[in-house]
């Protein structure tokens, strides 16, 4: 085995620029799955079975097709139709979000209907109309208990992010395929990127014990 | 007041309620009792609509409440209730589960709420904790303030929903000193309550629930001396 870091030297400033594509990626998918979740998980506990069906079969299709067939239709399928191109980045973040919010929903959902309903009788007691109710006292109180299902949630989009790679967006992962054909050594940048990639998911799990620990002072 | 008409309420088949019809009188104190599963508890939650009735008509202060026009979220600022778990917000400090309505609901201004939330406090002897989160309490002092944030919006009416049931025993006295004297102060209280001798203390009228049917309905001095139905009297005897 001769694993020869020198030789991608140079060119890490390149993939480590791809830090940057990644992150915008995820942080931009991350809110647009969370906000499209929290909607979803809203309509599947609603009164109105419209709704809740709605949202059921939302999450059955994102969750019961590959993320890269998502991303593929996305991308390469829509321009088709519309006659509109649409850049590398935005196919990415529609693809993501709406995956994701597929999977966070059911995290959501869960999390609302884990909160004591003598919760929701307190308030409806004191006149609170459900929205301020949902907004100051349900939801921060789910939010608390599914924390780390959610960072798991973001954990786990950080490491998908990589399949936009096939789309051609010059991320993380993309730069070092292309300095691996450059160099004609794969495994160099390839350790490199999964390198930096552990690096920010450490990060990530950093940031949510923080988070945790900041939203479990009623303790 | 509220003047309650004909209500019935079921749940799928069962009928809880089977047509129970009476008014209580501004500044009255009502102790509802009855064994477990007479419908007291359902009853009590009809009253703000968090069981919504199956049949029959309610009045608070002259408000239809099943009215479907009714506003019943600008009712229910009005009339305050206490549950037998508390259900404190667990991430709200004391004072804000105390401001939390007021200001939310009613728009009054923080630092109103805050001098009104304090002031019970004061009364429910819990300002020193004004700026603990609920966990930290004993359930007595829990259920003083879950009294207080009732009344910090202010309400005419107050339920009470078997207040001492989840206690220890030595923290029953506590709530029930708080709940005697707000009854002197002239508020009106519906209590469903399994404390016989703050029934006879306290309440102006006792309410017998067997059933689902209003069995008695008298005053204490009558009721626990000499209760009519047979089945008040078999319930009594297991109680005293």
């Amino acid at each position: 085995m001769n694993l020869d870091f020198s030789q991608i030297a140079p060119s890490m400033p390149y993939i480590l620029k791809g830090l940057q594509v990644t992150l915008q990626i995820v942080a931009a998918s991350a809110l647009l799955g969370f906000a499209l979740g929290t909607l979803l998980a809203l309509c599947k506990i609603a009164r109105i079975k419209a709704l809740g069906f709605f949202a059921d079969a939302y999450t059955s299709i994102f969750r019961g097709t590959p993320l890269v067939l998502q991303l593929m239709i996305i991308y390469y399928g829509f321009p088709q139709i519309t006659g509109y191109d649409i850049t590398a980045f935005l196919a990415a973040v529609i693809a993501f979000g709406l995956n994701s919010g597929a999977y966070m929903s059911e995290i959501i959902r869960a999390g609302i209907q884990a909160v004591d309903k003598g919760q929701t009788e307190a308030s409806m007691a004191l006149g609170v109309p459900y929205r301020k109710m949902m907004s100051d006292i349900i939801f921060p109180q789910a939010l608390k208990n599914i924390l780390p299902a959610l960072m798991n949630e973001f954990i786990t989009l950080t490491k998908e992010s990589a399949v936009v790679t096939v789309i051609g967006a010059a991320d993380l992962m993309r730069r070092a395929y292309i300095v691996g054909g450059e160099t004609y050594s794969y495994f160099e940048p390839l350790l490199f990127v999964g390198l930096v990639y552990y690096l920010l998911v450490m990060v990530l799990t950093l940031v949510g014990k923080a988070v945790e620990r900041r939203l479990s002072k009623g303790d | 007041m509220i003047k309650i008409e004909g209500l019935q309420k079921s749940f799928g088949k069962l009928e809880v309620l089977k047509g129970i019809s009476t008014t209580i009188e501004q500044g009255q104190v009502v102790a509802i009792i009855g064994p477990s599963g007479s419908g007291k508890s359902t009853f009590l939650r009809c009253m703000n609509l968090l069981e919504q009735p199956t049949d029959g008509r309610i009045w608070i202060d002259g408000q239809e409440v099943t009215d479907a026009k009714t506003d019943i979220m600008k009712v229910r600022q009005n009339v305050g209730m206490v549950f037998q778990h508390f259900h404190l917000f667990p991430h709200k400090t004391v004072l804000e589960n105390l401001t939390y309505a007021p200001i939310t609901v009613k728009g009054v201004s923080k630092q109103a709420a805050e001098q009104t939330a304090k002031e019970l406090l004061q009364k429910v002897g819990l300002l020193q904790k004004a700026d603990e989160y609920p966990t930290r309490l004993s359930g007595g002092q829990k259920q003083r303030v879950a009294i207080a944030r009732a009344l910090a919006m202010e309400p005419s009416v107050m339920l009470f929903d078997e207040p001492t049931s989840a206690l220890d025993p030595e923290m029953v006295k506590e709530v029930l000193e708080v709940m005697k004297s707000l009854a002197h102060t002239g508020m009106t209280m519906a209590i469903v309550t399994h404390e016989m001798g703050f029934a006879k203390e306290v309440a102006d009228r006792v309410m017998f629930l067997d059933g689902g049917y209003l069995v008695e309905d008298a005053p204490p001095s009558e009721f626990f001396v000499a209760p009519k139905s047979a089945r008040a009297q078999e319930f009594l005897q297991k109680m005293l």
